[in-house]
């Protein structure tokens, strides 16, 4: 039911951003940003919403 | 959307806030115009980040659980937050993650349920730290 797991998982963060690194995602304007891109030059903090609603 | 509010602190602090939703870009694009929303907002619609970042899928206890339900609608009182239509994988759970300048990850938060997530406050501290 609405694509639930059937059980308990566990997160598991990476010690090391390099597997997003390289990852390309356009931005709410269609732009293309490579991740990596983002902290290049300072600190960022990525959020990722449950879902938009 | 809490965050937005501390866009300014977090800025001053030279890092970045990057919102990544699991739509596509019209739909981060009218989530941004909906929520009165200023930062940037990337579309994942296959999930791809979500993986790699470790984020779950949520069990239907860990979405609708009396637990989560609970601590949602307070939250949601709290901050005048309500919850509209779902959009993406209503099972995919998010988190948050502070990456530093060499790519190490220097602070984490994947949200065990619907109701688990990471506070401003927490995200700013780690910011600073980073």
């Amino acid at each position: 039911m609405l694509g639930t797991a059937k059980q308990r998982g566990h997160t598991s963060a990476p010690a090391r951003a390099d597997a997003l690194a390289d990852v390309v995602l356009p931005d709410h304007e269609g732009h293309d940003v490579r991740l990596g891109d983002l902290w290049r030059d300072g600190p960022v903090a990525l959020v990722w919403l449950r879902h938009y609603g | 959307m809490q965050l937005h509010r501390a866009r300014a602190e977090i800025e001053a602090l030279g890092a970045r806030l990057v919102l990544i939703g699991q739509a596509t870009p019209r739909q981060a694009a009218h989530f941004r115009r909906r929520q009165g929303v200023e930062l940037p907002v990337l579309a994942d619609e296959a999930r791809t980040t979500y993986k790699s970042a470790g984020a779950k899928k949520a069990t239907f206890n860990e979405l609708l659980g009396p637990k989560v339900l609970a601590k949602g609608m307070a939250t949601s009182a709290r901050y005048g937050v309500h919850q509209g239509r779902t959009i993406g994988h209503a099972a995919q759970l998010g988190g948050a993650m502070v990456v530093r300048q060499d790519g190490s990850v220097a602070w984490s938060h994947m949200s065990e349920d619907a109701s688990d997530n990471a506070e401003p406050a927490e995200i700013i501290a780690a910011l600073r730290a980073a």
